[in-house]
């Protein structure tokens, strides 16, 4: 186990490595950082101090060898927007995203285990075709529009929740249900097609048939036989959100995480705090491969890690 | 005496009600949403809308502006004298602090500028600052500020410097706590929701009606609108014009921007001042001020200078709608058929792609092909200002902080402007004699030849004076400014 988690931890590494040079390469090569930092009334010899301040009037390749070695010592630079180093900016903003990631996941994992199982019990039944119907709805309507339409009616028109911002647990409510949304429509319609499959089983069968009450065989020997499906995806919906929803849901209801912080820092062209971003999301969801593994491993210690 | 139990407990629950009715009945603090956070409170460092928004309110200035735009003394006690041409001397207000008790005085003045123009520092804001060489103090409640050349403007860029207090400006955090002379004195800063200043007990002007601000900061126009419906808001800022129907309360008033198309004078196809007449005649300017901003944008009058900044042309009028001469214009100059290049960018300024749209789609219609490109910013803002070839009508909105036609003279009409795409010699000298003319009746007589050449000579297609508009909760009573500062201690609430 700990040979194969160096290993994957190297692999990571890699990977992290990878992701990070070519956000450098891309911030660089494409689009002019200093015309995005600058205001449209700054002159030609701010330009060039500023360049010259941020170090992008050397040769590409100096450049590259700096930051290879910035990054040895997790130093990013300076976020040329808010003029403090980057990656405190980034440690600043990434437990708001980890909050509202927690809630919005917790929620549908918590809410799709039941959900799915109930719509199993009964295929076709009113249930089932209720979960799935409100599983598609889900999954096709945009994140955004959710977003607003759960201000119009929560914030707006009822007044019971606040519309944006962060600060009190109210604030969370809106924002963790937009996010949870996605995850939520998946894990629930993985957990009945699961669930579907198991109960459809011999095992279950020949157990029910012996008298097995069928709590304890969804609870014992069908939940457990569906969890790995079901943590993969966990932890597919949980990458998906860190690299993407969150972006979304943090923009409409302007919460403080990484997302929007991203979108800020793209739109001033903030290229250091563009790469610390980058690079945490890139660590973040390593680990979250790396403990994924070692979690199915715990769950089913037949699975060959290498 | 005797006291009776009855009587005992009326007081005591009216006590206790006075206390709980008091702090709300005077203390009023209100929620304003802006679009974006401060990058840094440091009011010497960038060019920041957000900075701008809520330091406005901490920090003061020598020269202010009345809501109108016209220039009055703010911190200065009147208005300056020119001592010889490169030399102003202002008077400082009586007894003014600073929150954390400095005084201000000369050597505030002194530190301040000193600050800002000192290369170190290098701040964004040099753009208005770039004629400053430096600053003298006389006596305690006088100083000198020092020109490179003539400088006729430079009571208009007081007006935009910040006076900082110079032992905290060196000891202290002006970056995230920062202490001004202003109404507002700075209190909590939670990172990527909110900033919240309270009223300067001391404060030398009146006192404001509100007692508390909180800034949020809210990107997206549409949860900005939310939040002032659902009652979390007072004031929002960049109200969008197709909003303004949901809105009870809402106040528009003309910006500082003007959008306009630079045309390429020594173009090819633009180079003839026909054509160059045609592209202004073919736009139905009142039809995109009705359709695009319904109806929240003024026609910009023959120049595309601010109407509020010194050196306006009264007398130019805004270009008529007249399609049928633009297309005899178009055929006089042998040029039906030809390709006009129309570049400009997206999302910058508000309805900006619109705009170009919209413009590009009338000059078609006059007999002209138009090859409309929409670029990425770096890429336009090297189409602009590069040292390429200057396209043959490029889209800006230009904006006028300080308020004086310098702006708009030297940065487009100008042959050696960052923006211009004309090599008129004449324009040019006349433009540097304006700049540097410091009696303001000749001055505006030159702006007014300045402009009436411009006007004729169409180097520009201006478009829009843009107006800011605002939405607000029905307790505020408040008319935003010209120069879209947005000051608390002008603001009242009703209730």
């Amino acid at each position: 186990m700990g040979t194969f988690i160096l290993r994957r931890a190297w692999q990571g590494f890699l990977v992290v490595l990878g992701v990070t040079l070519t956000v450098f390469v891309v911030t660089r090569v494409f689009g002019d950082p200093v015309s995005l930092m600058l205001p449209l009334s700054a002159s030609a010899e701010q330009r060039a101090a500023f360049a010259e301040g941020l170090g992008l009037n050397q040769p590409l390749l100096v450049q590259f060898v700096q930051f290879a070695a910035d990054l040895a010592t997790f130093d990013f630079g300076e976020s040329a927007w808010q003029r403090r180093p980057a990656i405190n900016v980034v440690f600043e903003r990434l437990p708001n995203s980890l909050l509202l990631i927690g809630a919005g996941l917790g929620l549908a994992v918590v809410l799709s285990v039941p959900m799915g199982v109930v719509a199993a019990l009964r295929p076709g039944g009113i249930v089932d075709r209720l979960t799935v119907g409100l599983g598609l709805l889900g999954l096709s309507m945009p994140q955004f529009w959710v977003g607003l339409l759960l201000i119009v009616v929560f914030a707006v028109q009822l007044q019971v929740l606040p519309t944006s911002g962060m600060g009190t647990p109210a604030h969370l409510v809106l924002p963790s249900v937009t996010l949870a949304l996605v995850p939520l429509a998946r894990l629930t319609m993985l957990v009945r097609s699961s669930m579907i499959d198991e109960l459809n089983q011999q095992y279950v069968k020949t157990a029910r048939a012996k008298g097995m009450p069928l709590r304890r065989i969804i609870g014992v020997h069908a939940l457990r036989n569906a969890s790995i499906p079901f943590l993969t995806l966990v932890g597919w919906e949980l990458i998906l959100t860190l690299a993407g929803y969150t972006v979304v849901v943090e923009t409409v209801f302007a919460w403080p995480g990484l997302g929007l912080t991203a979108i800020q820092a793209l739109q001033r062209g903030d290229l250091f705090l563009v790469q610390a971003i980058v690079f945490t999301i890139a660590i973040m969801i390593v680990l979250i491969n790396i403990a994924l593994d070692v979690v199915f491993k715990l769950i089913d210690p037949r699975i060959n890690l290498n | 005496m005797t006291i009776s139990l009855r009587g005992l407990l009326a007081s005591t629950a009216l006590a206790a009600s006075m206390a709980l009715v008091t702090p709300a009945a005077f203390a009023q603090s209100i929620t304003v949403a802006i679009g974006s956070e401060p990058s840094t409170l440091d009011p010497q460092l960038r060019d920041d809308g957000g900075e701008r928004q809520v330091n406005d309110n901490i920090y003061e200035t020598l020269m202010a502006r009345t809501p109108e735009g016209e220039l009055e003394p703010g911190l200065a006690a009147e208005v300056p004298t020119q001592v010889d041409e490169t030399t102003w001397e202002f008077t400082l207000r009586e007894g003014v602090t600073f929150h954390n008790g400095e005084p201000f005085n000369a050597d505030a003045v002194v530190a301040s500028v000193e600050r800002i123009i000192d290369p170190e520092n290098n701040s964004e804001q040099m753009a208005y600052f770039g004629t400053i060489a430096g600053a003298e103090k006389v006596d305690d409640l006088t100083v000198r500020i020092l020109t490179t050349g003539p400088d006729p403007i430079l009571p208009s860029r007081m007006y935009w410097m910040k006076m900082i207090p110079p032992d905290y400006a060196e000891e202290g955090d002006l970056a995230s706590e920062p202490v001004g002379t202003g109404p507002y004195r700075f209190v909590d800063w939670q990172r990527g929701t909110s900033i919240e200043l309270a009223v300067n007990e001391d404060y030398w002007g009146p006192e404001p009606d509100v007692e508390a601000v909180t800034f949020r900061f809210v990107g997206e126009p549409g949860t900005r609108l939310s939040g002032l419906m659902a009652g979390e808001f007072d004031v929002i800022i960049n109200l969008l014009p197709e909003f303004t129907a949901s809105v009870e309360n809402f106040a528009a008033v003309e910006g500082l921007e003007t959008s306009v198309f630079v045309l390429g004078a020594d173009n090819e196809l633009t180079s003839d001042v026909r054509v160059r007449e045609a592209l202004n005649l073919a736009i139905d300017r009142q039809a995109m001020a009705d359709s695009l901003f319904q109806g929240y944008a003024t026609i910009a009058a023959g120049h595309h200078v601010n109407p509020r900044a010194f050196g306006f042309n009264d007398d130019l009028e805004s270009y008529p709608y007249d399609p049928e001469r633009a297309r005899e214009l178009i055929e006089e100059a042998g040029a039906v058929g030809a390709t006009l290049e129309v570049i400009g960018e997206s999302g910058r300024w508000l309805k900006d792609r619109e705009q170009i749209e919209t413009v590009a789609g009338y000059w078609s219609e006059i007999g002209l092909e138009t090859d409309v490109q929409i670029q990425e910013f770096s890429q336009y803002l090297d189409s602009l200002m590069g040292d390429g070839p200057r396209p043959d009508s490029i889209f800006i909105a230009n904006s006028n902080e300080l308020l004086d036609a310098d702006r708009e003279a030297s940065y487009i009409y100008h042959m050696d402007g960052a923006a211009s795409s004309n090599s008129d010699e004449e324009m040019a000298a006349m433009i540097d004699e304006a700049r540097v003319t410091t009696d303001p009746e000749a001055r505006q007589e030159l702006y007014d030849a300045i402009f009436q050449r411009g006007h004729d000579m169409h180097y520009t297609v201006p478009l829009f004076n843009l107006q800011d508009i605002y939405g607000m909760s029905p307790r505020m009573e408040w008319q935003p400014r010209v120069d879209a500062k947005m000051l608390i201690k002008e603001m009242s609430v009703s209730e």
